[in-house]
């Protein structure tokens, strides 16, 4: 049984992943680090996450965004089991070191290390001629996204939507990794997903089958291979032995593959923007193909350490120019290329401007000279070129173990700059990417038009209701804010209680017109809620008696009311109250099986004018508000509203 | 009431006990939530943190079993009967708040209210 065999196999997958943890964590626990153990924790939480965000959404952004964040969990995962691994391994052969006892003292130099942020991704596309000014046709989009990797960190890039009207794929963001030595390769991947129609195994045969009854065009084919294909789907970019140390849970949803990718190094590294090979993966056939046109600009720098930290600091004495014999007490400062020389500590603390500054470049000489006959410190002679003449300072420290120190930090000095070359002629700039907002709240408006999905048998309801849907949402922000100033369109009733227009929440249009209508007999609530007086009453639509768990889209507040809301003509008016008559008389229809009273539709009219974007759900279904002619379309519309994301669902309990 | 995702969220928290009431075939609870991790967070007028996709108390029915048990509107629901409610789709919550064989709820709910209370009555000591 082909079932019983993959039940099988996730279940040792999994016996295997927690076995894989435990290995992690014994390793983890003998190197007595439990900072990389920390992280591999978070990453598995934020793993889980993603994992049962994708299962539960519905929408393709947030399925690709979720999948997104999984990918670069693994990827975040595998790197640091490999360096706890490699840390390990160390570990090892420094004790098998000791034991042969025969190593001296290594004392190698190793340089400082440093920031390196990449920034401005370009890449450029290059669509065939006739698919750029293709008109018609469905547009191949695919979700695209980079992940860098360079030491144990690795960050991805916001993700970004492409169809053949871009002619690059951009990446605004700005990625900085701290402690990167000057021997850092940084490896930059490309991932894309398709994203057009849903290919999980799960719709496939039904895909299928509504497919083979038309015909199968020759892209469709290659899609639904691709979609077919078992083993095209490998989230993580490591090779295969890397996935069986951590088994990746498969869940259904968007599965990214590697487009393309490039490694950078030192040599890359400069102040300006550059272009750099990349290796493609992936062929024409594949359904995340993008025409690449085989190159990537971005701009890499680097900022060393030893140019943006100060390396040494102290008290110095130095032969000023006028005085052949005198010694000024300075304080210095290493920092970058420059050795500067304050009056005094305070002096740099308060950004004042150092009496003297000494270039410290490639190009300068640094030597002690003989033991002064004064003093028993030698002297440090600092020999540079300034436009053809040779300029020499002398400094002396005051003992001999500082001049030792100030030694070796020149000699540090030089070595670093040795190594980091072309970083060290000047300070490049690195821009710190601004703290993560939280995604910018855009009132959804838009114009009416684009809301209004306007069907030919539809009428005049559908206006009026997503007309007061429109306005309670506003008035809820016009709890915070002070209203639209197309507000004063619509002239305000003579108020039953004087209400301040600031402070109305949102409300049911015009209780004037509940009063017109006659009470369903199917009605329960109580008859205080149907009066004129509807106007502040706090419970009109959360009675006791109203059906339990009936949804109704965002309106909060739905009971207060106030005369603030009138249609504006009155042909409108009279359909609309004549609309509320015909669905007040109307039994309401429940499309699905429901136990509960569906005594919902009356009582939920006269609270909330939100109805036509009422949801329903399979267990019990509420018809709100403005009834459609045939129950189908009305189902449909209540899936649809559901689903809509605009809707922030609420439910009674 | 912010969290970082991955670390875990402490906050102050209020117990809650309420017994359901009998209406007929039903039994309900008096109140209304709104959010979830498939819901639109932006749209949550109760949140401090427009990313929180929690569970929020969006109206509290007057009289009802909820505001008798102490429930407010505005408040953030963590736990139902020891099930998390920080990380679940609205129709699970729904669903875990509406057992039929469950009368009474014991809800952990947090409000920002809380943490001045605690606050304060810190500083007096």
């Amino acid at each position: 049984m082909p079932i019983d065999r993959l039940a099988d196999m996730e279940e040792k997958l999994r016996i295997l992943e927690d076995l894989n943890m435990i290995y992690i964590r014994q390793i983890a626990l003998s190197l007595k680090d439990s900072d990389i153990q920390k992280k591999i924790d978070y990453e598995i939480r934020m793993r889980e996450g993603a994992c049962k965000l994708l299962a539960a959404c519905s929408q393709r952004d947030q399925a690709l965004e979720a999948s997104k964040s999984l990918l670069t969990c693994n990827a975040r995962i595998m790197a640091y089991m490999s360096e706890l691994q490699r840390m390990k391994e160390a570990q090892v052969m420094q004790r098998i070191a000791r034991r042969s006892s025969d190593t001296g003292p290594m004392d190698d130099r190793s340089p400082c290390k440093g920031k390196v942020a990449i920034s401005d991704l370009r890449i450029p596309l290059m669509w065939k001629d006739t698919e750029y000014f293709k008109n018609k046709g469905e547009l191949h989009r695919c979700a695209v996204f980079c992940l860098l990797q360079l030491g144990g960190e690795i960050f991805d890039t916001d993700m970004v939507m492409v169809d053949r009207t871009l002619t690059d794929i951009c990446f605004d963001n700005t990625i900085v990794f701290n402690e990167a030595g000057p021997g850092f390769e940084l490896r930059v991947e490309l991932y894309s997903c398709c994203s057009e129609e849903d290919y999980s195994a799960g719709s496939t045969p039904r895909k299928l089958a509504s497919k083979l009854s038309s015909s199968l065009g020759r892209s469709t084919g290659k899609k639904i291979k691709a979609g077919l294909e078992p083993g095209a789907c490998s989230p993580t970019s490591n090779g295969g032995g890397a996935t069986i140390l951590l088994p990746v849970p498969s869940v259904p949803g968007p599965k990214y593959h590697l487009l393309a990718h490039t490694t950078l190094n030192l040599s890359h590294v400069q102040d300006s923007f550059r272009t750099h090979d990349l290796t493609i993966t992936g062929n024409e056939e594949c359904s995340y193909w993008l025409p690449l046109y085989g190159s990537v600009c971005c701009r890499l720098a680097a900022q060393p350490h030893c140019m943006t930290q100060q390396m040494m600091s102290g008290c110095l004495r130095v032969k000023l120019g006028g005085e052949p014999q005198g010694w000024t007490n300075v304080y210095g400062v290493l920092k970058g290329t420059n050795l500067f020389c304050y009056h005094q500590k305070e002096d740099m603390e308060a950004s004042v401007e150092p009496v003297l500054t000494i270039g410290i470049n490639k190009e300068t000489r640094i030597r002690a000279a003989e033991k002064d006959p004064h003093s028993k410190a030698q002297n440090i002679c600092i020999t540079n070129q300034y436009g053809g003449e040779e300029v020499t300072h002398t400094l002396a420290a005051d003992s001999r173990e500082d001049t030792q120190h100030w030694m070796e930090a020149f000699w540090q000095q030089f070595y670093d700059m040795s190594q980091w070359r072309q970083c060290c002629d000047d300070l490049m700039k690195i821009e710190l990417p601004s703290p993560r907002k939280p995604a910018i709240v855009t009132p959804k408006q838009g114009s009416l038009y684009h809301e209004m999905v306007i069907d030919a048998s539809d009428d005049i309801g559908t206006v009026t209701d997503i007309l007061a849907r429109r306005i309670e949402e506003f008035e809820l922000r016009t709890q915070l804010e002070s209203p639209p100033h197309w507000m004063s369109l619509f002239a305000e009733d003579p108020p039953r209680t004087p209400l301040n227009r600031q402070h109305l929440p949102p409300h049911s249009p015009s209780p004037r017109l509940h009063s017109r209508q006659p009470r369903s007999p199917r009605c329960h609530r109580t008859p205080g809620l149907l009066s004129s007086n509807a106007s502040l009453t706090s419970d009109s639509d959360s009675p006791a008696s109203a059906s339990p768990c009936f949804r109704q889209a965002w309106s909060p507040n739905t009971s207060s009311s106030s005369g603030h809301f009138r249609p504006r003509t009155l042909s409108l008016d009279a359909k609309l109250s004549t609309l509320r008559f015909r669905c007040a008389c109307q039994p309401p229809t429940a499309g699905s099986v429901s136990p509960r009273p569906a005594q919902t539709a009356l009582s939920c009219s006269s609270s909330t004018s939100s109805s036509s974007s009422s949801e329903g759900s399979n267990s019990q279904e509420s018809d709100l508000g403005f009834s459609r002619p045939s129950s189908a379309r009305r189902s449909l519309r209540n899936l649809r509203a559901k689903l809509d994301p605009r809707n922030w669902l609420q439910s009674q309990v | 009431m912010s969290f970082i995702p991955g670390q875990p969220v402490t906050a102050v928290v209020q117990r809650i006990e309420i017994q359901k009431l009998r209406e007929g075939d039903n039994l309900i609870l008096g109140f209304s939530i709104g959010g979830g991790i498939d819901q639109d967070a932006c749209q949550n007028p109760f949140s401090e943190d427009k990313a929180d996709k929690g569970i929020y108390v969006t109206r509290v029915s007057k009289g009802g079993p909820a505001e008798v048990a102490g429930l407010r509107i505005g408040d953030k629901i963590m736990q139902v009967n020891g099930w998390d409610m920080t990380m679940v789709t609205h129709d699970q919550a729904r669903k875990r708040l509406t057992k039929k064989k469950e009368d009474v709820v014991r809800l952990l709910i947090t409000r920002k209210s809380l943490e001045e209370t605690v606050r304060q009555s810190m500083m007096q000591h």
